[in-house]
């Protein structure tokens, strides 16, 4: 490796561990969110590093332009509720417990890793004038790689994709204006029975979304009240 | 048709349950009214089934097993695994069209993630790369979060979600880890290169070892093995009933599929049944903590629902019993055939007892009153024995009572763990002593079946009438009883799976 | 200074450490939600640095796109779950999801 790809290597190694540091401690999330994206952009340096030339691109369009947007936009979506954050419940004994626990963990997957170090491999390069030729991590080599050689894999994420927009449009669409109108009856009842469950001559915690009298031979309406 | 395909055709259910969830979008999007979409997911993902079993016989050729370059398999374990998880799937779709109407949710989101988590589960089953693995199993999972998050009213379903979502994803992310340490000790990602590779010894042994814990953490996540199970009881009670029995059978049966190929396939004799790496015993414990905690934490339950979740932690631990039974075979005589078939004969058992006591929870309520709790049934079978009939089947099965798919299940599985000789006698001891504690609370949803009567003024539940929930616990029904009858049949279509493993 | 293989391994697993204590110890699901990406990013690191070392194939990088992708489909849902529970519970913190217990 070269005296600049060590220093790339130092430099967003150091940004790297910073901004993630930083991304899980900072209190308000907008903060945490420019974090993440300073950890991304870090990373995507040290895939220069490696020969991964266009990963480290595409790392800085997906996570950068894509991923880190839609956090910023969603902090500002729930405005100010999403930064209300009380204190954390847990005692800062056992915080520091669970986190030098993990901390021995992670470093002792270090450790085991880190052992890990075989002879520098040179990259295969090109001889010079080969237009023919595709270079590791370079464009046509990994769109050869990923569009021929792991069509299947790629068809799937395709299916992936699709189901990830029909969940998120499932889960997140607003409510239309049916299901306003529908109490939900179901959790209603829920909630009402666990006020006084024993007590049957208890009042009900929502009586307009309940029925009291006998359900049999009772009227369509969900939310018919008695 | 087959040969119209060409190399495609082990591909064929897959392909055909993809294009018929597209083809359901489309109906979806373009008939407005009275589209009975429930009905359409149900002959989709059945005739999906079909075709699995249609392929049974058919050879694979070698252009089939180089156009798909080890990314996916082509045999009769993934075949077998189509037809548990279309199976499945086309039943919650059936109990779905009853309840979904019933309560007046009916969206036809919830049958299109239904046939894409299938579609998922499918591949999952058939993956034999760590790539299309972690891919299939996200696009089952991503489906799954929002069948679970499918009622959007309800704060309960969000809550169960968003537990689900971010337990699930942390588990995703072990699993990756592992995925990625595995590629790095061995330079392989397909299963057949990195068992070849770890056979020569190429590999390395200290990232091997710690590449296959964090893979087998992340899998049991998924198959909500004790201690990694926190997520499933509120999963499970959030979820719309037709949701939780699709995770209960669906995510399951695929998750525990690839549990099975990861371990046998990819780790294979040298790192499973060596004796120095302890993998067997490290199986069996997670076996026996899992029956102990889910049968143990099912009894406190007052909601039938999460009483049915925990239930279901309980029967992943009677299935690790099966897999670790085979792990611990000889190491150099192959695996054992009896203990991986009844791993799968449990898994087909478990699918349709699981449907007949979700569709019979789901056919006690009416009009948005679900039967959620204990009392919500106390004197059903006395005001309504057609709708507690199946109860009682469903729950014979899931305790193992003879004569039903669920006592041979039971038994499979512990008589191949028996086999091994007695270092599993001591887990044979805790599978029969949980299943006596899980009798308890099985026998209780009995008791307020027909011994109790509702308090006085209470609410009680109405059964509701619906075509598809009546025909979806038929089909489950008949096939626990036939299981239970004649097990012979289903048993050796089983043993034809598991010698995939060879 | 050597900066090889194991290098980069370290430093992912540290970084997989910090998402892991991330997502344990904070409540904010927005926080957890980062965590997550930040654990799926050291992944890609060391499959990247893997494939640095053993450059016969471009299997590491090809997993490491693949991962981009499902981490961008994963964090829209895990969005989408998070603006619905808002919306019903007025909260972001993961440890007020109290409704479902026993």
């Amino acid at each position: 490796m070269s005296t600049g790809g060590e220093l790339l290597f130092v430099v967003c190694g150091l940004i790297a561990v910073v901004a993630a540091v930083l991304t899980v401690s900072l209190s308000n999330p907008l903060r945490s969110a420019v974090a993440l994206l300073t950890h991304v952009t870090a990373l995507a340096g040290l895939y220069l590093t490696l020969h991964a030339h266009l990963l480290a691109a595409v790392q800085l369009l997906v996570y950068a332009g894509a991923v880190v947007v839609l956090f910023v936009f969603v902090i500002m979506l729930l405005g100010p509720g999403a930064l209300d954050s009380k204190a954390e419940p847990r005692g800062w004994v056992s915080k520091t417990v669970g986190a030098g626990l993990l901390a021995l963990v992670a470093g002792a997957i270090a450790f085991a890793v880190g052992k890990v170090n075989p002879e520098t491999v040179a990259i295969p390069g090109c001889p010079d004038g080969q237009a023919e030729c595709s270079q590791f991590g370079g464009v046509n080599a990994l769109s050869a790689a990923i569009y021929r050689d792991a069509a299947i894999p790629f068809e799937l994420v395709s299916m992936l994709l699709l189901v990830a927009i029909i969940a998120a449009i499932t889960i997140a669409r607003g409510r239309t204006r049916d299901e306003k109108e529908l109490t939900d009856s179901v959790d209603a009842r829920r909630f009402a029975r666990r006020a006084f469950p024993s007590d049957a001559e208890a009042p009900l915690l929502n009586p307009a979304k309940m029925s009291t009298g006998p359900l049999r031979g009772q009227s369509d309406e969900p939310s018919a009240a008695e | 048709m087959i040969e119209l395909l060409g190399a495609w055709a082990p591909l064929l259910p897959v392909l055909f349950v993809a294009l018929g969830g597209l083809g359901l979008m489309l109906v979806d999007a373009l008939v407005k009214d009275k589209a009975e979409l429930a009905m359409g997911t149900f002959v989709v993902l059945s005739l999906g089934a079909g075709l699995a079993l249609g392929l049974w016989n058919e050879p694979v050729t070698a252009a089939s097993t180089e156009l798909f370059g080890g990314w996916v398999a082509a045999d009769r374990l993934s075949l077998f695994l189509d037809v548990a998880i279309c199976g499945g799937a086309a039943l919650a779709a059936l109990l779905g069209g009853g309840y979904l109407r019933e309560h007046q949710l009916e969206r036809g989101e919830f049958y299109v993630l239904v046939v894409f988590s299938a579609f998922g589960g499918m591949m999952l089953g058939r993956s034999s790369d760590v790539l299309t693995l972690f891919v299939a199993l996200e696009t089952l999972s991503l489906g799954v979060y929002g069948l679970v998050a499918f009622r959007r009213t309800s704060p309960r379903a969000a809550e169960g979600a968003l537990k689900y979502f971010l337990l699930g994803s942390f588990a995703s992310a072990i699993l990756l880890y592992g995925s990625a340490l595995l590629y790095g000790a061995t330079g392989h990602t397909d299963f057949v290169g990195i068992a070849a590779s770890i056979e020569a010894g190429d590999a390395e042994t200290r990232l091997t070892i710690l590449a296959m814990a964090l893979m087998v953490v992340g899998l049991a996540f998924k198959v909500s093995a004790v201690p990694f199970h926190m997520w499933t009881p509120d999963a499970y009670e959030g979820a719309v009933t037709p949701a939780t029995t699709f995770m209960a059978v669906v995510v399951k049966t695929a998750a525990f599929g690839v549990l099975l190929r990861v371990l046998f396939v990819v780790f294979g004799d040298d790192m499973l049944s060596a004796p120095s790496t302890g993998w067997p015993r490290v199986l069996g414990a997670l076996a026996a903590i899992t029956m102990l905690g889910g049968n143990l934490a099912a009894i406190v339950q007052r909601n039938v629902k999460r009483m049915l979740a925990y239930s279901s932690i309980a029967h992943a631990g009677y299935i690790l019993v099966g897999i670790a039974a085979a792990a611990s075979g000889p190491a150099d005589a192959g695996w054992s055939e009896t203990a991986l078939s009844s791993v799968l004969y449990y898994l087909l058992a478990y699918t349709v007892s699981n449907v007949l006591a979700f569709g019979s929870l789901i056919l006690a309520g009416s009009h948005g009153k679900e039967a959620v709790s204990y009392e919500d049934l106390a004197g059903l079978g006395r005001r309504h024995p057609a709708v507690a009939l199946p109860f009682v089947l469903g729950i014979l099965s899931l305790m193992g009572f003879p004569p039903t798919a669920g006592f041979f299940a039971k038994y499979y599985v512990l008589s191949a763990a028996m086999q091994m000789g007695t270092g599993m006698l001591w887990l044979v001891l805790v599978a029969v002593l949980s299943s006596a504690v899980g009798a308890y609370y099985y026998l209780r949803v009995l008791v307020f079946l027909f011994m109790k009567q509702p308090e006085p003024g209470a609410v009680v539940a109405v059964p509701m009438r619906s075509l598809y929930v009546v025909s979806a616990l038929v089909l489950s029904g008949y096939f626990v009883l036939r299981m239970g009858l004649a097990p012979n049949a289903y048993l050796e279509f089983a043993l034809e799976a598991a010698r995939t493993f060879g | 200074m050597d900066i090889g293989l194991g290098t980069y391994l370290s430093l992912a697993a540290i970084l997989f450490g910090i998402g892991a204590v991330g997502f344990l110890s904070r409540r904010g699901i927005l926080l957890q939600l980062m965590s997550i990406e930040i654990m799926l990013n050291s992944v890609n690191l060391t499959l990247v640095a893997f494939n640095r070392w053993n450059p016969s194939s471009h299997a590491g990088q090809v997993f490491a796109f693949f991962v981009i992708a499902v981490a961008a489909a994963e964090a829209a849902v895990g969005l989408a779950i998070l603006i619905s529970f808002y919306r019903l519970k007025k909260t972001v913190e993961s440890d007020r999801a109290d409704l479902l217990k026993g």
